[in-house]
């Protein structure tokens, strides 16, 4: 199979799955496994075909397909490791909490049929944007991933999850709005200045050509781009359907939104920010980025400490974790930019795994509220233990992986000369710290209600979690070379907008010399 | 006149739409506001066509008029005539400040296009700042109005300006990218509808301020 075929059948599969679980629901008693297996094929597949598309990307520097239209490289690659390994993890929990849905009545044969088609059409859109080199098609991709998945949002049918879909709906497409009119802005830019006008839709060649663009043009649309793909990844002061959203999706679907599409809106970000920081010089791109990310760390720090329910305390954590990696990118240079991307894949891992903890919560009690959820420890000690690692991680403990990408991020801040806002940044992260940790310990320990028995629910729901923990650990103890080689082209990529461009930073240890100069 | 100047002045046309399918009292003929709307916005196209030579915008004010003018106010008037006997949510705004604000999203965008130093935008700067304010004065449509298929004609207001956009700057484009934007946009409408219908069936309003259970 060549690269190319990949890059097919990575598509066709979850679209072509989608397909057969929507029709699924008139095969009678055969909807179920039906359904269930074509999604177990699907993730498992899109898996299996994201690593082998990564593993060419770190043999030939890039993939391309579709006359230019399919386009994968290190930055592309970050974004679509992240995607097959999450969507298989979530896709596997998701089989256990349905299986669970199922038996209490929450879901029949046909919610069942639904949700297992748009779980496949939504990842299908996002391994769509993740590969496309068509700007025009990104967009397009974003959209669909939006309205495939507002039916996912609002799949229990009662009044607040009717009202969350509907605000996640008219929000995300406003944002996409902005998009379109920033994406539609740098085509038009690109369409009057390249020598071949049709190719004004790729991506790789505007970046090549992006000396010429007006750079008026391309100022208004990346802020365009910011506002409306921003929305979309969940930045303040546009998060405000993200709480509501996250609280009243199911969870694996929050899961999802969380991360995969909020990342995914990232990539778009980022891609749009390589041409603006050639045609305007990297401070503009920079001062917006440091902006928007430190007020939504600080918004978020704050609202997640007045939160009484798991699911929305959640929604602001990853208005946080999302704001530290604009922060990132906001240092600039090489060792900004790597410990962003490698929070980027950080953040992923540890949101999936409180997803699950969360979605275990909320099958055994029934509630995600403070004063409901206690004695986890007691009635579900194995999700407890999944809550305990997740929390640890999120809020930076070592020896978990965000803490790595957080203690880079400050190194990286320090050495760039930004002392001030790297001691708000932790001073922040003391008011996460203290909001999971109320929290936590509310929840864990205690009496548990007398209605709700003891036990866990199945154990695919606690499978993915487990995987997810030594994804976490391992990767908070050590960066393995072939994803250090890849986080190292990206940022090459990111900082230089040329594919072949590496970075100094070789390993962690390049983070650990500047910060012994500082300190000395 | 012109093609140029004809360009510029019925884009002007655009506005005065606009308005109507904002502040028109029947929900329902907002939908048939929008119509008309499109047909000036295909009337550009047109205009432009001829006086471009661009034989492709011959080709967007054909999938224009069959989207634009025909399906999704076809899909919003059925959908608003199905709730027609419901008492209608009043605005956020008063029209006075809504007049206001929409002068504001007006005066930004011909200071900001201003800056653009395109060749080939020069002769249509005005059109240009009036199709991004046009933008604007979709979001403001989908802030100010309660109604929820009201929010649904904002967005296809904010959409009818990022579309003029795209044929002022780039009118050589290729068929197929107006295709995926116009087609994204039509599912979407769809899907606001559908979802719009399950809240009316399910929750027995149209009005955004009832739907309060969430804190935002």
């Amino acid at each position: 199979m060549t690269e190319t075929t990949y890059l097919l059948w990575l598509l066709l599969i979850p679209l072509l799955l989608s397909l057969l679980a929507f029709v699924a629901r008139w095969f009678g008693a055969l909807t179920r496994i039906i359904v269930v297996l074509a999604h177990l094929v699907s993730v498992t597949l899109v898996l299996v075909l994201s690593v082998l598309t990564v593993q060419a990307v770190l043999g030939s520097g890039r993939v391309f397909g579709f006359s230019g239209w399919l386009h994968v490289d290190a930055l592309g690659a970050v974004f679509l490791l992240i995607t097959g390994v999450v969507s298989f993890l979530i896709g596997l929990y998701s089989i256990g909490y349905t299986d669970q849905q199922l038996r209490t009545g929450g879901f029949d044969s046909r919610k069942l049929s639904t949700y297992y088609g748009l779980f496949n059409l939504f990842l299908f859109t996002m391994l769509l944007l993740v590969t496309s080199n068509n700007i025009i098609m990104m967009w397009v991709a974003m959209e669909a991933g939006t309205l495939g998945s507002a039916f996912m949002v609002g799949v229990h049918g009662d009044r607040a999850s009717l009202e969350a879909a509907w605000k996640y709906l008219v929000i995300c497409l406003v944002g996409e709005a902005f998009g379109l009119y920033g994406t539609v802005l740098v085509y038009s830019a690109a369409f009057n200045t390249l020598q071949v006008p049709a190719n004004a839709v790729l991506w790789t060649e505007i970046l090549k050509n992006a000396q010429a663009l007006d750079p008026a043009m391309i100022k208004i649309a990346f802020v365009f781009v910011l506002v409306g793909f921003g929305t979309k990844a969940g930045l303040f002061p546009m998060h405000a359907w993200l709480p509501d959203t996250y609280s009243e999706a199911p969870s694996p679907v929050s899961a999802m939104l969380s991360a995969v599409f909020a990342t995914c809106a990232l990539l778009v970000i980022f891609r749009f920010s390589v041409i603006t920081s050639i045609v305007l010089g990297p401070s503009f791109v920079q001062i917006l980025f440091l902006v928007f990310g430190t007020i939504s760390v600080a918004a978020a720090s704050f609202f997640m400490y007045v939160q009484h329910d798991v699911k929305r305390l959640l929604a602001y954590s990853s208005i946080e974790n999302i704001g530290f990696i604009l922060v990132a990118f906001g240092l600039g240079g090489p060792a900004g930019i790597f410990a962003g991307l490698l929070q980027t894949i950080n953040q992923s891992l540890v949101k999936s795994l409180l997803w699950c903890a969360s979605g275990n919560i909320f099958i055994k009690y029934r509630a995600r509220n403070l004063e409901r959820v206690k004695g986890i420890l007691q009635a579900i000690p194995a999700t407890g233990v999944l809550l305990i690692v997740g929390a640890l991680a999120v809020v930076g403990s070592p020896p978990f992986n965000i803490f790595l990408s957080k203690f880079l991020i400050v190194t990286a801040g320090l050495a760039a000369g930004y002392t001030w806002l790297m001691i708000v940044c932790l001073l922040l992260l003391l008011v996460v710290f203290a909001a999971f940790f109320r929290f936590i310990a509310s929840m864990l320990f205690g009496e548990k209600p007398q209605d709700v028995a003891a036990g866990e629910s199945n154990w695919l729901t606690l499978l993915p979690g487990g995987v997810l923990i030594l994804l976490i650990l391992g990767l908070g103890l050590f960066i393995p070379s072939p994803l250090t080689a890849l986080l190292r082209g990206a940022s090459g990529l990111l900082l230089t907008g040329n594919a072949g461009g590496q970075i100094a930073v070789t390993d962690v240890k390049d983070f650990l010399l500047p910060l012994a100069r500082l300190l000395r | 006149m012109s093609s140029v100047t004809l360009v510029n002045s019925l884009t002007g046309l655009l506005i005065l739409t606009s308005f109507l399918v904002i502040e028109v009292k029947q929900p329902r003929w907002s939908a048939v506001m929008y119509s008309l709307q499109s047909i000036v916005l295909v009337g550009i196209f047109i205009v432009l066509a001829s006086a471009t030579h661009a034989n492709e915008l011959y080709l967007w004010a054909a999938s224009a008029f069959v989207t634009k003018v025909l399906l999704v106010p076809w899909i919003l008037y059925r959908a608003l005539s199905q709730v027609g006997g419901q008492e209608q949510p009043r605005n956020a705004l008063s029209l006075t400040l809504s007049f206001i604000l929409a002068a504001c999203a007006i005066a930004v965008s011909f200071l900001v296009v201003n800056q653009i130093q395109l060749k080939a935008a020069e002769p249509f700067k005005p059109a240009l700042a009036i199709s991004m304010a046009h933008f604007f004065f979709g979001e403001l449509c989908i802030l100010t109005q309660r109604n929820l298929f009201k929010q649904v004609l904002g967005f296809c207001l904010m959409e009818n300006g990022s579309h003029l956009t795209l044929a002022l700057l780039a009118f050589n484009a290729p068929e197929l990218v107006e295709i995926g934007i116009a087609t994204d946009a039509l599912f979407g409408v769809i899907v606001m509808v559908v979802l719009g219908n399950q809240i009316f069936r399910n929750l027995h309003t149209l009005d955004t301020s009832d739907l309060r259970t969430l804190k935002g």
